[in-house]
């Protein structure tokens, strides 16, 4: 039985294992809601109502802006960038695996690094950002796959990806005031908090 | 909605979160922002627990605790060093999430409902810190202490209720 029957779109692996086995796992990332803007809108309207892959691009920003500028210069190419590929393997590979724990623990492991104040270079910022942006992006990616028109609904969460970067970065970006900097630990502790919440959930409700 | 209104549901769990603020603001910094950054995270470890229904004994006393506690610290202007006060402030944190977690819904969309619990507990944070900053005017530093002594015979009251 479908636990949202007001969504559509169950993953492939949903499809072939059936919900109840499916929905644990791939739930959180894994609904097209019908937005009547065709597939690039229900891309967009996906990122917005399960945003576990906003949280992770909110939070890689907020530690690139604790890293320094040379780590926020390359996020208008890294973030969508690296969606996009993770994406695309999503698409091609179809669902499997990992998941919806996997994902919400990534995007864990970045609130906490920003709460804890971490400062990292911008080699090792972009090894982490697309270490963390690509298998989300492959697991919402695989959550498309079999939609029609999902190649349309990937672009549209490229975009919307993309500009909602571009809008975070210039304002987070060095040098910051020290209430700034602040607001940067807290708001990481805030996603480390919700995402912590979100793993227990994960493990309280599998079906 | 649900998710911003359970942390102010209770006026047990609102005093605190304000008195975390509150004694923050009299510890300055780096206190100020550390106590605020700590707390949701170690109330969503309490939170997890509780959804996880691992047993902790003695919850509504050790929140009742935390209100008065930390309302204390707020009335006697308690300068404790960094690490005693993240420690207390964390313990306390542990058995609201706790309590928070065992009352979670299990329907609608967890990740939303999370986020706005712990915007609304961040929340009342700030307003302990805001108010806590009226210390730097004229007779706010009274103000301030008052505040304390509320959270305190509020966390006492619920401490006596909690023991009955």
């Amino acid at each position: 039985m479908n636990p949202h029957p007001t969504l559509i779109g169950p993953a492939p692996l949903g499809s072939s294992l059936g919900w109840p086995v499916a929905w644990p796992l791939v739930w959180p990332l894994a609904h097209l809601v019908p937005t009547g803007l065709g597939p690039w809108g229900d891309g967009i309207a996906q990122l917005v109502l399960q945003p576990t892959p906003l949280l992770l691009v909110v939070g890689l920003v907020l530690l690139a802006a604790q890293g320094g500028a040379a780590s926020c210069d390359r996020l208008p190419l890294l973030i969508p960038g690296a969606w996009l590929l993770g994406g695309l393997l999503g698409l091609g590979l179809g669902a499997e695996l990992l998941q919806a724990l996997a994902c919400t623990a990534l995007v864990t492991v970045i609130g906490l690094l920003t709460a804890l104040g971490v400062r990292l270079g911008p080699r090792a910022f972009l090894v982490l950002g697309a270490g963390t942006l690509i298998p989300v992006a492959l697991v919402a990616g695989s959550a498309l796959a079999g939609h029609p028109g999902a190649l349309a609904a990937l672009l549209g969460q490229v975009v919307a990806i993309a500009v909602l970067t571009a809008l975070l970065v210039p304002p987070l970006s060095p040098p910051q005031p020290r209430w700034r900097a602040v607001g940067l630990r807290v708001v990481g502790s805030w996603i480390t908090a919700a995402g912590l919440l979100m793993l227990a959930w994960l493990a309280r409700h599998p079906q | 909605m649900a998710g911003l209104l359970h942390p102010i549901s209770g006026l047990d769990h609102v005093v605190a979160m304000v008195a975390v603020g509150l004694w923050g603001a009299v510890l300055g910094p780096p206190a100020l922002w550390l106590l605020p950054v700590a707390f949701p995270m170690v109330m969503a470890l309490g939170g997890g627990l509780g959804l996880l229904g691992v047993p902790i004994p003695g919850v509504e006393i050790g929140i009742a605790l935390s209100g008065m506690v930390l309302g204390l610290m707020v009335l006697l202007e308690i300068r404790a060093p960094l690490m005693v006060a993240a420690a207390l402030v964390a313990v306390f944190a542990l058995f609201h999430g706790y309590a928070h977690g065992t009352e979670l819904p299990a329907g609608g969309n967890p990740l939303l409902y999370s986020l706005a619990f712990v915007i609304a507990t961040g929340s009342l944070h700030l307003l302990g810190i805001l108010l806590g900053e009226t210390r730097r005017w004229p007779g706010g530093r009274r103000f301030v202490q008052a505040a304390g002594a509320s959270v305190a015979l509020v966390g006492l009251w619920f401490l006596l209720r909690a023991l009955r």
